[in-house]
Formats: C-alpha cells, sequence, structure tokens
C-alpha cells in the first residue's frame, strides 16, 4: 500500500484520501472496552483552572492592583476592626478634652511653656476670667458691643484649649517659647485632665488624631466615616449591579421595539447631569421620607433615621439614575451573545427568555458586570462625599468622610488636620478602588485592555 | 444628516420637557405648602397666597401654564431667599461668573490634558509615562472639595502666596480666578490626559503613521498632524459629559472660595428649600448640558466622517 500511496503536495489542503479509507477498516478488537490504563491516559495532567481562578493568576501578578488590594482590606480593618480597638464612640463628647491637636506637650514641658508664656498662670477660672476682660478691653477699644454670646463663647474656648492660650498673639509667643526652651511635639492628643492621669498610673488611650470642637475623637470618627463611606460604595455598587444588568440583559435579549423604548429611556436619562438631579431628587424626597419616619414606626422607619432623610434619597438616585451607564454595557454583551449557537440550542429546547437570561447570557458578561460594579465603587464614595460636603449627604450624628470635611471648615486655619485626615482617607480609598478595579479587568477581561 | 440631527434635537427637547415635567411634579408632591415658615398664617392668608401664585388651580393646569411660561423665559419667582425676584433673572445675574470659571477651568483641562497625554503616549514604558499615569490616576480620585481644600490651606496661610485670597474677590482680576479654575479644571484634565494617552496608543500603532514615518516626515509633525487627530475624537465625545462634570464641580468651588455664582446658589437654595429656584436652576442647568451633550454629539459626527450617519444615536 506504501508505494500507491499518492504523492501530496506540500501545503495542499487536499485531504489525504488513503487515511479516510483505513477508517474504515475497523477490527473486531477496536470495539472492546477501553482498559483502565488507556481510560487513565485520557484524564488530563493538569487540573484544569476556573475562569476565576485563571483570572486570580493574572491579577496576582499585577503588582499595581495587588497593592491597591492591599490597602483596601487595611482600610476595611480600620473601618471594621478598628472601633472596637478605639474605646471613644463617635458621637461621645469627650468633656475636658475639647479641641486637641494629634500631639501634646508633656506636663512639664507644658507648665514651662506656660511659665515662659506668662500670661496664663494661676487655674483656669483665673485664665478664663483674664481671658474676658481681655477680650471685653478690646471690643471697647474697637466701640464694640461685648455680649454675652461672646463672653460664652471665648470660656469655652479658653478651657476648650486647655490653658494653652488662644488667639494669633498667644500662638506666636508659643511657637517662639517653644523654640527657645528646646520643646517638641510628643506624638497623639491628651488632655492636661489625661495627662494627670497618666502620671496617676492609669492607662488612657491616645485621641491619635486628635479631637473636634466638642471634644470627639477624630480618630474614631473617622473609623465610622470610612465604614459609612464604604457601605454606601458597596450598596450602590449593588443597586446599580442588579438593576443595571437585569435592564441591560432584557434589552438587549428582548431587541426589537422594545429594546428601542428602553433604549430611548436610558438616552434620555444618560443626558442629564447626575449631580443635579441628586440635588433636586434629595431636596424632594427628603421631606418625604421625614414624613414616612414619623407617620409609620417600625423598622423600616427605624433604619431611614439612622441613614437619615438625604442618605436614603441617595440610594433612591442611585436606583432612579446610575444603572445606565453598567445597563448599556451588559446590552452590548447580551446582544453579541445572544447570537451564539448555546442560546439558540436553549431555545430550540424551549427555555423561557427569563431562563436564558439567567442561566446563559448573564454568567456569560459576569466578568463586565464584576469590573463595572468595581468601578462603580469609587464614583458612589466619590458622589456621596461630594453630596455630604455640600450638606446634603449623611445627617448628624453619623458622620461619612465629606460631612467631617465639611464639619472642618469651621476651624480651617487652625486646625487644618480635621480636614486634611479624612481628606487623605476619601482620597487614598477613591485610588485604591479605582487601580484594584483597573486590574480586575486587566484580569478579567484582557481584551479591554487600554 | 439633516435626518440625525433632527432625529437628535427631537430627543433633546423630549429631555428637556421630561426634566421640566418631573421637577414640576417632584416640586408639587414636597409634604407641607410653601407658606410653612417661621411665621404662622391664617386661612385667609394661605388661600390669599394660593391664588396669588396660582396654585390654587388643579395640578395639571399648574404644569401647562408653568411650561408655557417657562417657554417664555419665566420660571416663577424665588418664594423664600429674594422674595419675589423672578427665577429668571437670578439666573441670569449669578451664571455668567459660574460659567466665565468654568469655560476657564475647561479650556485649560483640555489645552493641558492634550499634550500630557501625547507625551505619556510617545513616551510609553518610560519614567515619563508612569509618573504622569500616577499623577492622572491621583488626581482623578480626588474630589473636588479635597483639591479646593488643599489648595485653600497651601496656598492662603498667614503669609499668603502671591496675595492669593480665601475668600473670592473680583476686584482682583485674574489672580482671584486662578484657584478655583484649578480645583475645577484638574480632574477634566486628568480625565483628559488619560483618555488621549489610551486613543493615541492606538492611533500611533497603526499603518499610516508607518506611512508617514517611512516618508521621512519630523515626530512633531507626525504626531500633531496625523496621530493627534485621529486621537483626539475620544476626547471630543468625552467633552459633552465634561461639560456637565464642569456644572455640578462649579458647587464645590463656589462653595470653597465663596463664589456669588450660580452653583452655589443652587446649594443654598436646596438648604432653604426655596422650590422655585431649585426647580427653575434644575431646568436651565439641565436644559444647558442638553444642548451641549447635542452639540458635541452633532460635532464629533462633523469630525469624524468614517461614523455612519444613517444608523443614528446608539
Amino acid at each position: 500500500m506504501a508505494e500507491k500511496k499518492r504523492k501530496k503536495m506540500i501545503g495542499s489542503l487536499q485531504p489525504n484520501v488513503d487515511t479516510m479509507l483505513e477508517w474504515n477498516d475497523l477490527t473486531a478488537e477496536d470495539f472492546a472496552p477501553a482498559t483502565q490504563g488507556e481510560k487513565e491516559s485520557f484524564i488530563p495532567q493538569r487540573a484544569s483552572i476556573s475562569y476565576w481562578r485563571d483570572a486570580w493568576r493574572r491579577l496576582r501578578r499585577n503588582k499595581v492592583a495587588m497593592v491597591a488590594l492591599g490597602v483596601l482590606v487595611l482600610l476595611v480593618l480600620f473601618a471594621f476592626v478598628g472601633p472596637l480597638i478605639v474605646p471613644y464612640g463617635y458621637e461621645q463628647f469627650n468633656q475636658g478634652a475639647e479641641n486637641l491637636y494629634p500631639w501634646h506637650y508633656s506636663l512639664e514641658d507644658q507648665a514651662r511653656l506656660d511659665e515662659a508664656t506668662g500670661a496664663t498662670g494661676g487655674t483656669m477660672e483665673e485664665r478664663v476670667a483674664a481671658a474676658i476682660e481681655q477680650a471685653r478691653a478690646e471690643a471697647e477699644a474697637e466701640g464694640k458691643k461685648f455680649t454675652r454670646a461672646d463672653e460664652a463663647m471665648i470660656r469655652a474656648q479658653v478651657r476648650s484649649s486647655g490653658g494653652t492660650g488662644a488667639g494669633a498673639g498667644s500662638q506666636e509667643a508659643l511657637a517662639q517659647a517653644k523654640r527657645e526652651l528646646g520643646i517638641h511635639y510628643q506624638p497623639f492628643g491628651y488632655s492636661i485632665a489625661e495627662l494627670q492621669r497618666i502620671e496617676a498610673g492609669e492607662k488612657v488611650f491616645p485621641h491619635v488624631f486628635g479631637t473636634d470642637n466638642n471634644g470627639r475623637d477624630i480618630l474614631a470618627r473617622t473609623m465610622y466615616a470610612t465604614r459609612v463611606s464604604m457601605i454606601i460604595g458597596v450598596a450602590a455598587a449593588a443597586i446599580v449591579l442588579v438593576i443595571g444588568s437585569l435592564y441591560g440583559s432584557v434589552s438587549g435579549y428582548c431587541g426589537g421595539r422594545v429594546d428601542a423604548i428602553m433604549q430611548r429611556i436610558v438616552d434620555v436619562i444618560y443626558s442629564l447631569p447626575e449631580v443635579l438631579v441628586i440635588l433636586l431628587l434629595s431636596a424632594v424626597i427628603g421631606p418625604h421620607i421625614t414624613a414616612f419616619i414619623t407617620d409609620h414606626p417600625g423598622a423600616l422607619a427605624d433604619f431611614l433615621r439612622t441613614v437619615g432623610p438625604n442618605l436614603a434619597a441617595m440610594f433612591v438616585c442611585f436606583a432612579i439614575l446610575y444603572w445606565v451607564g453598567m445597563s448599556r454595557i451588559i446590552r452590548g454583551q447580551v446582544l453579541t451573545i445572544k447570537q451564539q449557537e448555546y442560546v439558540t440550542a436553549a431555545r430550540a429546547l424551549g427555555a423561557s427568555g427569563a431562563r436564558i437570561i439567567r442561566r446563559h447570557l448573564l454568567p456569560n458578561c459576569i466578568g463586565q458586570i464584576v469590573v463595572t460594579a468595581c468601578l462603580q465603587i469609587p464614583s458612589a464614595i466619590f458622589l456621596e462625599s461630594f453630596m455630604s460636603y455640600l450638606g446634603v449627604g449623611v445627617t448628624q450624628p453619623l458622620a461619612s468622610l465629606g460631612s467631617m470635611c465639611r464639619d472642618a471648615l469651621a476651624g480651617l486655619q487652625t486646625y487644618p488636620y480635621r480636614l486634611i485626615i479624612p481628606a487623605v482617607i476619601i482620597c487614598i480609598m477613591i485610588l485604591s478602588f479605582n487601580l484594584f478595579g483597573d486590574g480586575l479587568r486587566d484580569a478579567l477581561d484582557p481584551r479591554l485592555k487600554k | 444628516m439633516a435626518k440625525y440631527i433632527i432625529k437628535r434635537v427631537i430627543m433633546a427637547i423630549l429631555t428637556i420637557l421630561v426634566v421640566a415635567c418631573v421637577t414640576f411634579v417632584l416640586m408639587r408632591s414636597v409634604p407641607g405648602s410653601p407658606w410653612n415658615s417661621e411665621k404662622a398664617m391664617t386661612e385667609q392668608q394661605i388661600a390669599t397666597l394660593n391664588e396669588r401664585y396660582g396654585y390654587d388651580k388643579p395640578l395639571p393646569i399648574q404644569l401647562l401654564t408653568y411650561l408655557k411660561n417657562a417657554l417664555q423665559g419665566d420660571l416663577g419667582v424665588s418664594l423664600k431667599m429674594q422674595k419675589d425676584r423672578p427665577v429668571t433673572e437670578i439666573i441670569t445675574t449669578m451664571f455668567p461668573l459660574s460659567a466665565k470659571i468654568g469655560v476657564v477651568a475647561l479650556v485649560w483641562a483640555v489645552l493641558v490634558g492634550v499634550p500630557l497625554g501625547c507625551l505619556a503616549a510617545y513616551n510609553r514604558g518610560k519614567w515619563v509615562d508612569s509618573l504622569l499615569r500616577v499623577v492622572c490616576t491621583l488626581g482623578i480620585s480626588m474630589p473636588g472639595f479635597v483639591i479646593a481644600n488643599f489648595l485653600l490651606i497651601g496656598l492662603t496661610g498667614q503669609d499668603s502666596l502671591f496675595g492669593l485670597k480665601a475668600i473670592f474677590d473680583a476686584s482682583q482680576g485674574a489672580k482671584a480666578y486662578f484657584m478655583p479654575c484649578v480645583a475645577l479644571g484638574l480632574y477634566p484634565m486628568c480625565y483628559v490626559a488619560r483618555l488621549t494617552r489610551s486613543s493615541m496608543l492606538d492611533s500611533i500603532n497603526q499603518e499610516y503613521i508607518k506611512t508617514a514615518r517611512a516618508k521621512g516626515l519630523k515626530t512633531g509633525k507626525i504626531i500633531f498632524k496625523h496621530a493627534l487627530r485621529n486621537a483626539l475624537i475620544p476626547v471630543i465625545t468625552y467633552l459633552g459629559p465634561l461639560v456637565a462634570f464642569t456644572l455640578c464641580g462649579g458647587f464645590v468651588v463656589e462653595s470653597v472660595f465663596s463664589i456669588p455664582g450660580l452653583g452655589r446658589y443652587f446649594v443654598q437654595s436646596i438648604s432653604n428649600r426655596d422650590y422655585p429656584i431649585i426647580m427653575g436652576t434644575t431646568i436651565f442647568l439641565a436644559s444647558f448640558v442638553v444642548v451641549m451633550n447635542l452639540v458635541v454629539d452633532i460635532l464629533y459626527r462633523v469630525v469624524d466622517p468614517r461614523i455612519d450617519l444613517t444608523k443614528g444615536g446608539v
């Protein structure tokens, strides 16, 4: 047979007829059951790698994304485990520890400073009285009225500053005295009373980031605020995920007139500036929710009271507006997937539309869904901080990072750290979510890589 | 082309109409009447007020009247903040300042962002690229109020640099606009730079660039005349959302720097619950954004003849 083999040109596409003819020459042995050894040789040597494991492997190689993930884990620990460690509550007023800086002087240094700056000797009451006298004299010299409100303000100022002296003049004197005496800051904030308690052998947890003008510990507040911001980001992404993927897949799967109408609705929503609409809605929905809370007591009302009407309005807005981007992406994906044979096969077998969407279409655009949802988190956090900063976000006593920045504005020049700390945390959080989302996109869908 | 434009214009008008109707219905659905203020009023007074502002008629008629008036440029009058002053007048006095800051911010964002993107794309993988990528990712991760406040803390301390003031003072001229415009333009600038970089990378790898190089054209000419032209198309599409972003970002920047613009006034009207102002401003700004989107979309088709016009919108 060998010499009869037809000559075949190299690279010819002509099928090899001889081997095809041989397919028919089957003997009885060819129909014997396979032996154990033969069966085993069919089992692949390497365990098959699932979609997720493959993606994880690619993600792990992306250093930037892994660092971002590490930072995110740290932030989650900070927000959810941190409050268990810090003994102060986010709305706990620590009396006598108002307006602390995130640093302090030791008791001896404080005494030396007081001596050097001179004027602020004596007990607290004497200092308060002196400060009020001084302010009254100043006010009278300028021809202004010195009201009781002013007096109360100065009293609070002097007390809260722990006797280090208030006012710009004494600040300069303080700085000079510090330089002359060679006194340095000690890390973390303690009030004088707390320092005395430490002296007495008590253990006092420091105010690591200082306190605000009500004596609330900024570290504890930042932790709770980070928690609020994170929950909002993830919840918003979840809302967007559910609505966007459902709407997008239905629109893409149904096609035709249904698709056209659904897409016109998306177009209308898409061309609206979201922030504007959210501001509007929070102005309008807010009173409704407040009315609901007072009229309908119950678990839902309690929940709404905790989050506050503004925040509830914000969630409504996410549900109304933010899903359009997601739905467009899912629709585009579904449009290509629904042409595939397995979808036709499913339809031929009589599967309903809902089943095809649930079992065949959505699982096949899971990568896109995850990536879009992940990139939605930072934009939701961004938006929430923006709204809270404008005063239409979370309501007191709940704090978010944006509302902490807003609260810090009152004493911006004197206590800039109150703004810097939450602001930096927002930036780090959004940055890590962005970087991680980018990495996830590269890992889950390399085609999308920009 | 004409068919496309007509279709888009109809969509835009529809959108604005939807916004107007929705805002109107929302305004009316707020619990309590607009007259709920500090002073308690008698039934008689409320009835008089309702009649005066036309609130006693049925809702659909009120809506039609409102729409008719809105078409003629009458968006009602302020109820609280500047009592009885027409909303249209408030908008026309306050919007120019906001627009000025927005336009300056946009212009510098595009003028700086595009070259930076080109630079990064051309030096792909080198340190310039990495540096720009870090800076731009950081830039799009900072909310506007953070940038604005950091500028405020950094530049206007006790020894204020270059005489920059924390509170906006129009008499200072260009100096007064410096910080607001920087704060407003930083995010768009970084975004534009990232966008330009990625689309530049696409177009640099095209065949016609190789041809141009083979012909011996200078690098500058290749980049700016051949590659950039095509790379700019995504940037142009982004201009529409960018206008919306700058408008809304303006709310924060105006609040931070105490600029008496429309954005700050809008935010104030929300906390004051002065509904006619909220609604009027929303309709105005939304229409503005919708029209800008329309213009950008049409422009985009004009700039890139490859795009199929017959297929339309989506």
